[in-house]
C-alpha cells in the first residue's frame, strides 16, 4: 500500500527528472561510468524496482531506529538490576526506591522510545531487533518486584504499565509471552546472585524465599518450554536456571546444617568460637 | 536376626519421633540449652520456621492467593502456547503439501531444458499454479485466525514462498518475455497483502533463484538449436541485475543470491558471445552483414 503509492510519485518523479536520475544511477553504480543497461529508465522492470528500493530502505531503517532504541533500553535495564544488587539490610528502602525511579525512567524514556519507533505495526517481523531489549526490561522489571513485594509481576500487569506510552489510535506495543518467559529465564540468574549475597549479609530467610520463588518459577516454566516458538534460546536458560537453583539450595543446605556456629558469625562483629565445638560458657 | 532388627526399629521411630516433634509448630517451646550434640539441630530450627504452614494465618492466606494467581498466569500461558503449538502443526501440515506441489511444478517446468520453447510444457507448468493457489488459500485461512501473526510462522513457508515465485516468475517469462512484478506474482498465488501477502522479500529471493536456472537453459537452447535465445536472455537478466543493484541491502541471504547473480550474467554473456562470433544468431551470418554493408 505504502510502496504503491510511494511508486507512482517516483514514477512521476522519475519522468520529470530523467537525467538527473541517469546521471544519479551513473554515479552510485560505476562512478560516472554509463550504467550497464540495454534499455532507458522507466523500463518496467526499474519502475517497478523503484518501489521495492523504498520498501526495502524503509524496511531497513526502521529496523535500524528500533535496534538503537532497544540498546538505550538494555543499558538502562541493566543498570536498574545493578541498583537493586546493592541492596543490604541497612539501606533497603532507599536503595529500592532509587531502583524504583530508575526502572520508571526505562519505561518512560527508552521504552517509549522503542514503542514510537515500532510505531504500532512489524511486531512479529522485528522481533529479532527488540526481543533482547524487552528480555533485559522484564528481567529489570520482576526483579524490582520481587524486591520490594516478594512476588512474580505479571506479564499483564508490565502489559498494562505499557499503554499509557501508546496514543490510543496507534496499536500499543505489548510484550508477547515468549519474550517475558525469556526475561524470566534471566531473572532468575539474578536472583541467584541476590540470594547469595543476602546470605553473606545474614539474611536467611530472605535467602530461603529467593529458593522457594526460584523453584516455583523453575517448575513452572518446565512444562512451558517444550511448547515455545524456537525454544532452542529457552532450553539452554533452563540448563543455566537448575544450576543457579541448585547453587541457591546449596547456600541454604550450607546455612542449615552449619545451624547456630553460622548465623552469628554473619551480619554481626561480635567474635564466636562455637564453630570450635567449645561451649558458650567457659 | 528379628531381634535386632526389633533393637534397631524402635531407634528409627525413636529419631523420627525426634524429627517430628521438631516439627515447626514446637520449635519456640523447646528448651534453649539442650545437650550440645543435639544442639546445633535445634538452633537450626527458629530459621526454618518462617516456612511452617502453622506461621501466622495473615500472611498464609495472602501467600495462598498470591500463589494461585502465580500459578493461574502459568496455566494461561499454557493455553496459550499450545494453541499457537497447534496453529503452527497445522501449517507444517500444509507447508508440506505446498512443497509437493512446488516439487511438480518444478519438474513440469525442468522439460522446457529438453526442447526449444513448446507450449504444451508451458500449458502443463501452468496448470500447477492452481494447485499452489489452492494450497497458499489453506494457509490464508489458518491465519485468518490469528491475525497479525504473518510474520510470526513466516519462517515456516518462507522457502516454499521463494521457490514458487521462482517458477512462476520463470513461467511468465517464457511466455510473454517479461518480467513478472510483485503484483501480479501475488495475484497469480491468490496471495492478497491485506490478509496473507506476498513478502517482498521472498519475491526478490525468488526472482534470484529464477535467474539461476537462466544459464542452463540458455546452453540448452543453443544445443537445441534455438539461437535468438541467448540474446533475450541477456537482454532480460542485464536488465534485471540493474534493477537489482538499485536497492540498498544488507547482509543477509537475499544479499548473497544477489551476488550470484551477476555470475549468471557472465555465463549467458559467454553463451551469447559464442553464438555471435560463430554467426549462428539470426541476423548475425556472415553473408547477412556483407549483404547490409
Amino acid at each position: 500500500m505504502l510502496h504503491v503509492a510511494c511508486g507512482r510519485r517516483l514514477l512521476s518523479f522519475i519522468m520529470t527528472t530523467k537525467t538527473q536520475h541517469l546521471h544519479r544511477i551513473a554515479t552510485i553504480q560505476g562512478f560516472g561510468k554509463k550504467p550497464r543497461t540495454l534499455t532507458t529508465d522507466d523500463s518496467p522492470i526499474r519502475v517497478e524496482f523503484a518501489q521495492h528500493v523504498d520498501y526495502l530502505n524503509h524496511l531497513n531503517d526502521k529496523r535500524e531506529r528500533v535496534v538503537k532504541a532497544s540498546r538505550d533500553v538494555t543499558m538502562n535495564s541493566k543498570k536498574v538490576i545493578f541498583q537493586v544488587h546493592r541492596m543490604s539490610k541497612e539501606n533497603r528502602e532507599e536503595t529500592l526506591a532509587k531502583a524504583e525511579n530508575d526502572l520508571a525512567a526505562v519505561t518512560n524514556q527508552y521504552m517509549s522510545k522503542l514503542v514510537k519507533e515500532l510505531h504500532g505495526t512489524d511486531f512479529w517481523k522485528l522481533r529479532r531487533s527488540y526481543t533482547f531489549a524487552v528480555q533485559e526490561y522484564v528481567e529489570a522489571a520482576t526483579l524490582f518486584r520481587f524486591c520490594k513485594s516478594g512476588t512474580l509481576l505479571n506479564l499483564a500487569e508490565i502489559n498494562a504499565s505499557l499503554l499509557p506510552l501508546t496514543e490510543e489510535s496507534i496499536e500499543p506495543l505489548q510484550i508477547n509471552v515468549l519474550d517475558y518467559l525469556l526475561g524470566l529465564a534471566d531473572l532468575t540468574g539474578e536472583l541467584m546472585r541476590l540470594a547469595i549475597g543476602r546470605i553473606s549479609d545474614g539474611e536467611i530467610e530472605y535467602a530461603e524465599k529467593i529458593c522457594q520463588f526460584v523453584r516455583d518459577i523453575y517448575r513452572e516454566l518446565t512444562l512451558l518450554v517444550p511448547i515455545m516458538d524456537d525454544n532452542f534460546e529457552m532450553k539452554k536458560k533452563m540448563e543455566t536456571m537448575l544450576q543457579s537453583l541448585v547453587k541457591i539450595e546449596n547456600a541454604c543446605f550450607s546455612v542449615h546444617v552449619r545451624g547456630s556456629e553460622y548465623i552469628p558469625l554473619l551480619g554481626s562483629a561480635d567474635p564466636d568460637y562455637s564453630f570450635l565445638g567449645l561451649a558458650d560458657t567457659e | 536376626m528379628r531381634g535386632a532388627f526389633r533393637v534397631v526399629a524402635p531407634l528409627f521411630a525413636a529419631s523420627s519421633a525426634v524429627s517430628s516433634r521438631l516439627s515447626p509448630a514446637l520449635a519456640p517451646f523447646l528448651p534453649r540449652n539442650p545437650p550440645s550434640p543435639l544442639r546445633r539441630l535445634f538452633s537450626a530450627l527458629p530459621p526454618m520456621s518462617n516456612h511452617s504452614p502453622a506461621a501466622t494465618p495473615p500472611s498464609a492466606a495472602v501467600s495462598l492467593l498470591e500463589s494461585s494467581s502465580f500459578e493461574k498466569q502459568f496455566d494461561d500461558f499454557r493455553v496459550q502456547l499450545e494453541e499457537s503449538g497447534n496453529v503452527r502443526e497445522r501449517i507444517r501440515a500444509v507447508v508440506m503439501e505446498l512443497e509437493a506441489a512446488v516439487r511438480l511444478m518444478h519438474s513440469s517446468l525442468l522439460l522446457v531444458h529438453h526442447t526449444a520453447p513448446n507450449s504444451e510444457v508451458l500449458d502443463k507448468a501452468r496448470a500447477q499454479i492452481e494447485v499452489l493457489k489452492g494450497v497458499f488459500h489453506k494457509l490464508t485461512d489458518i491465519l485468518r485466525e490469528c491475525p497479525g501473526q504473518y510474520y510470526r510462522y513466516h519462517g515456516d513457508w518462507r522457502s516454499e514462498t521463494q521457490t514458487s515465485v521462482s517458477l512462476i516468475a520463470f513461467l511468465h517469462w517464457l511466455e510473454t518475455g517479461n518480467l513478472l512484478v510483485h503484483a501480479e506474482a501475488e495475484k497469480k498465488l491468490g496471495l492478497d497483502n491485506s490478509e496473507f501477502g506476498l513478502d517482498i522479500e521472498d519475491y526478490l529471493i525468488g526472482l534470484c533463484f529464477m535467474s539461476n536456472e537462466l544459464p542452463r537453459y540458455v546452453v540448452n537452447q543453443v544445443t537445441a538449436g534455438n539461437y535468438d535465445c541467448p540474446r533475450k536472455v541477456l537482454m532480460f537478466l542485464t536488465d534485471l541485475h540493474a534493477a537489482f543493484r538499485m536497492l540498498n541491502l544488507r547482509n543477509d541471504f537475499l544479499r548473497k543470491k544477489f551476488d550470484g547473480m551477476k555470475y549468471d550474467l557472465r555465463r549467458v554473456e559467454e553463451v551469447y558471445y559464442d553464438v555471435k562470433i560463430r554467426g549462428l544468431g539470426p541476423g548475425d551470418s556472415i553473408q547477412e552483414q556483407n549483404t547490409q554493408a
